[in-house]
């Protein structure tokens, strides 16, 4: 949508006489404009001049996704009739072609794709929540991929490495960058014949792990990092052959970077989703979050549960009004007696009591929540 | 139908305490029914690849609103079916390609104008063309593209499944036939999908949107399988990182640490309505804050307090008040965004 986050500048009435004149002229161009590509695409005049008509449209409008389908077949055209005319290569051509290492047609086709992805990149600055403007790099990196031979369609690939963390640093949460961070991954590890996951001579488990680590770093309250992080665990331990020493050594790595992080900000729900995945992790009924450690059974659990009640626990200390504290006390507790009900020694039922009372006095506006688990843990 | 934002913006009427407001029904009333006459603005121009949704959006406002007649029928019947391709799928407007998205607005519209008989009478066979159309986009993988392009996202999947239940083409509710998707393969990929904070991304792996557990969610209550797969624990999960969204203020964010957006009064309290959750919300909370982002003098709702307003935040908004059971505002359903008294004639699994 076009109007997430429009202030009031510029209502469109009480307009001057002059501006309302200059608006129509601005319409009358962008109708003739549209017009043009729309006859052309039409009458299949897939030429150089049309393709750069395209571009002018969607310079004004990137949301209008019929001219990106387009700009597509236009591209696709010219990839048809440039390896159709590869028998014939031209002199010149040749001489360029062979000096990039590339068959003359599949150099055409770089040389095409490498311009259009230069063409989306002030567009993409200007507007990175467009479904669109994605879609079509994506889109051009499958064309290089199809066309060209594996190296040069990784070379390509790893440039947008460079491109999304580019992106990401001028929003960290853009979910369209994440996910396009995620897609460049893949096809660099796939193309670079990675065999298993991040083990591959493209493996690059380790670098992202570690793009993951500096994110957090420069701004601890991007969850879209904690998630990738997440997310990266498992090829990760497997990469590094983990044993059942490393292993639990890496879970109590990063019990203590997050525990460091919610002393720092214990407000932040960020960090207490990272917390509460890290606990997951040691929950067999959580079929989202595979196991870290190895072996992974109820004494594994159970030991971090008590061990991670006691450090939440010490969170309250000058943090008492902060109901994520409480929060996870009473669900790692719940899950802590439903483990060893006669672990009571170490939660008491009047502690629970405590903690949900504070709770419902802090957060109100969850107090349905809060009565339904009431109920369910009997309290 | 214009998506131009504006001409208002969202604000409470001066001396107005946050308890007294209401909602302005006749002036949403006048502002969509005003959307049409803005050709004069460069925006409903620029916009014009939207504006299959908008009549939608505005369609089912005015529907909520109790005034279903507000927009000439003929001319929405006339509209709609001009944006219908040879191959089935509808565009965003005349000339504009076909895409799932529009698709599937164009068969709610046509839905709650009753117009199933005349596409049949334009295009002998229609509705299993358009049904033809979106089975055809499914990947191996279950997945759906969202056009020939092959672009891939959770929204598509949900919208192949409300669409075709729509038509009446869901495998279920043709249990003779052969069916023409794969149901089983489809639901697979929604799961996973599914993270381990209860939420959804938009593609195995990607963070939980509030979006996108909508379309998830409403793909899993369309093809009847959202008890069975998520169970008390799973619900109460989702259910949880849902009810977090409400800040202070009343209004809802669609991922941790982001801002409130009306929008999202709706993907996330239709959600909760699906997990029989919404009771984790304060409902008057929101309510008043949706209430703030309307425009009290010229009607429609901005995303948030002093933006400007649009046709899809004004949709949404209302839809979020008709779940918390704001008086005079009709039913909706929370999985397909309509009219309840519509959606009770489709069959469910």
């Amino acid at each position: 949508m076009g109007s997430h986050g429009i202030p009031r500048v510029g209502a469109t009435f009480d307009k001057s006489e002059q501006a309302r004149d200059k608006e129509w002229k601005q319409i009358a161009q962008y109708q003739a404009l549209e017009k043009d590509v729309v006859g052309r695409v039409n009458a299949k005049d897939y030429s150089d001049a049309t393709f750069q008509l395209t571009s002018q449209l969607l310079t004004q409008n990137p949301e209008y996704y019929t001219i990106w389908n387009y700009r597509r077949l236009i591209l696709q055209d010219v990839f048809a009739r440039e390896l159709a005319a590869a028998d014939h290569p031209s002199e010149q051509g040749a001489a360029a072609a062979d000096k990039a290492g590339l068959p003359p047609a599949q150099h055409e086709i770089l040389l095409l794709i490498k311009e259009d992805l230069q063409f989306l990149i002030p567009l993409l600055k200007q507007y990175p929540k467009c479904y669109w403007i994605w879609n079509h790099r994506s889109w051009l990196l499958g064309a290089a991929t199809k066309h060209l031979l594996a190296r040069g369609a990784v070379e390509l690939w790893q440039g947008e490495l460079g491109l999304v963390s580019k992106m990401l640093g001028l929003d960290s949460r853009n979910f369209h960058g994440w996910g396009y961070r995620r897609e460049v991954v893949q096809a660099i590890e796939r193309l670079s014949g990675g065999g298993d996951e991040g083990k591959g001579s493209g493996g690059l488990v380790e670098p992202e792990f570690a793009y993951t680590t500096k994110m957090i770093q420069s701004n601890l309250s991007n969850f879209s990092a904690w998630h990738y992080r997440s997310q990266l665990m498992p090829a990760l331990l497997s990469s590094r052959n983990a044993d059942t020493a490393a292993r639990q050594a890496f879970l109590d790595a990063e019990f203590e970077l997050i525990t460091k992080a919610l002393y720092t900000d214990p407000y932040d729900q960020s960090l207490w989703f990272y917390h509460q995945y890290l606990m997951a992790t040691l929950n067999p009924s959580n079929a989202q979050a595979p196991p870290i450690l190895d072996p992974c059974g109820a004494a594994e659990h159970l030991q971090y549960l008590d061990q991670e009640i006691e450090s939440v626990r010490e969170m309250l200390d000058g943090a008492e009004d902060c109901k994520y504290i409480y929060q996870a006390l009473l669900e790692y507790s719940g899950r802590y007696l439903e483990l060893a009900p006669e672990g009571e020694g170490k939660v008491t039922v009047t502690e629970l009591k405590e903690w949900l009372r504070e709770l419902r006095k802090i957060d109100p506006l969850r107090d349905g929540r809060w009565r339904d688990l009431e109920g369910k843990m009997k309290l | 139908m214009s998506l131009a934002a504006g001409p208002g913006r969202g604000h409470v009427a001066e001396g107005q305490l946050p308890e007294e407001l209401k909602l302005v029904v006749d002036k949403h009333v006048a502002y969509i029914q005003s959307l049409d006459t803005r050709r004069d603005e460069l925006e409903y121009h620029l916009t014009e690849h939207l504006r299959i949704g908008g009549i939608y959006w505005g369609l089912t406002a005015l529907h909520l609103l109790g005034q279903p007649d507000a927009l000439p029928r003929d001319g929405l019947l006339e509209y709609v079916l001009s944006c219908l391709h040879d191959d089935g799928g509808f565009g965003a407007a005349p000339g504009h390609d076909a895409h799932i998205l529009y698709t599937g607005y164009s068969v709610q519209i046509l839905t709650m104008i009753d117009g199933f008989k005349a596409l049949e009478e334009k295009t002998p066979g229609g509705k299993q063309k358009v049904a033809t159309f979106i089975a055809n986009l499914q990947q191996y993988d279950g997945r759906f593209a969202g056009d020939q392009w092959g672009e891939t996202d959770t929204r598509f999947l949900f919208s192949a499944f409300y669409t075709l239940s729509l038509l009446g083409y869901m495998p279920h509710q043709r249990p003779s036939e052969p069916p023409i998707i794969d149901v089983p393969a489809a639901t697979a990929y929604i799961k996973a999908c599914h993270n381990f904070d209860g939420g959804f991304g938009v593609a195995p792996g990607a963070e939980s949107h509030s979006g996108q557990v909508f379309t998830c969610v409403g793909a899993l209550s369309v093809a009847g399988e959202l008890d069975s797969y998520l169970g008390e624990e799973g619900k109460d999960r989702l259910g949880a990182w849902l009810s977090e969204r409400q800040l202070g203020s009343g209004g809802l964010n669609g991922r941790p640490e982001k801002l409130v957006d009306v929008c999202y009064s709706w993907w996330v309290g239709s959600s909760l309505a699906m997990i029989d959750r919404l009771h984790w919300l304060d409902k008057a909370k929101l309510t008043a804050f949706i209430l703030q982002c309307q425009d009290p003098e010229q009607g429609g709702i901005a995303d948030r307090p002093e933006d400007m307003v649009d046709v899809f935040h004004t949709v949404f908004g209302i839809a979020g008040l008709s779940l918390v059971g704001y008086p005079g505002i009709g039913e909706v359903d929370p999985a397909y965004c309509m009219p309840k008294h519509i959606t009770a004639r489709i069959q469910r699994p």
